[in-house]
């Protein structure tokens, strides 16, 4: 990948603060009209990826640049994660297939990394055909907020048996 | 704040299509039933103020200190299920 490509007016080079100089196309920018909670004046965000991280889905908000929050699928760890979506989320973002959301769920890790939880309680939820997304609330769902995540799922290895046994509910 | 006094089975609009009713008091409880459009969500302030601690801890966590090349992530749908489907 050249990061010298020309610049054409549909495309944007930010410098990022956690991760360096970053061009995106417009047609790439995931946006939050209701904002995010704690965020609620950051509307575009990129999904980004490291390559030490595949697991890991990092929102980089467009608007404030300092702001990246690490997320994952949660199927990837929780196979069974099944939430019922609101009715709010689903006609609010306009969802008329299931095949065309998708859910990121926000893993908040301790200083060393030695301990990660996934909010499963309050995932976020994707149109990927408007690139629209939204923070749900599932509230009386049983899910947590911090719901444990075994270390090697969060890496970058392969996600374990483990951690697909270890399904809320 | 405005603040308004209602007994049971009284209610406030809020705007043209939020309707909040007192449905029962009893000592320091109070039940209330809300009315809203699809699309607005109702919640507890408590829960979704752990959304915010949740999300601001999120973005405090740490990242590989090196400089690593960040590529564009590629989301998947969610598989279509039948137990999973958004609620139409």
């Amino acid at each position: 990948m050249s990061a010298a490509m020309e610049t054409t007016p549909a495309t944007t080079t930010v410098e990022l603060p956690r991760f360096g100089s970053f061009t995106y196309a417009e047609e790439e920018v995931f946006s939050f009209p209701w904002g995010l909670p704690g965020f609620p004046a950051l509307r575009h965000w990129l999904a980004l990826t490291l390559p030490t991280q595949p697991n890991f889905v990092w929102l980089q908000s467009l608007d404030d640049l300092k702001v990246a929050i690490p997320t994952c699928d949660p199927y990837m760890v929780f196979e069974k994660y099944d939430p019922k979506l609101p009715a709010y989320a689903v006609a609010a973002l306009e969802i008329a297939d299931p095949g065309e959301f998708t859910l990121l769920c926000v893993m908040v890790a301790t200083a060393e990394a030695e301990e990660m939880t996934m909010n499963l309680m309050a995932p976020i939820v994707v149109n990927l055909r408007t690139r629209q997304a939204r923070q749900v609330m599932l509230e009386n769902s049983g899910y947590s907020m911090k719901e444990s995540v075994p270390r090697k799922a969060s890496g970058g290895e392969a996600v374990g048996e483990a951690a697909k046994a270890s399904t809320p509910q | 704040m405005l603040v308004l006094s209602r007994k049971i089975n009284q209610s406030i609009m809020v705007g043209d299509n939020v309707r909040i009713v007192v449905v029962a008091v009893d000592r320091d409880q109070v039940k209330l039933g809300i009315e809203a459009p699809r699309d607005i969500p109702v919640h507890r302030s408590e829960i979704y103020e752990e959304i915010q601690r949740t999300n601001q801890s999120a973005a405090a966590s740490p990242v590989p200190t090196e400089k690593l090349e960040a590529g564009k992530a590629t989301l998947q749908p969610r598989k279509p299920s039948k137990k999973g489907n958004p609620d139409h």
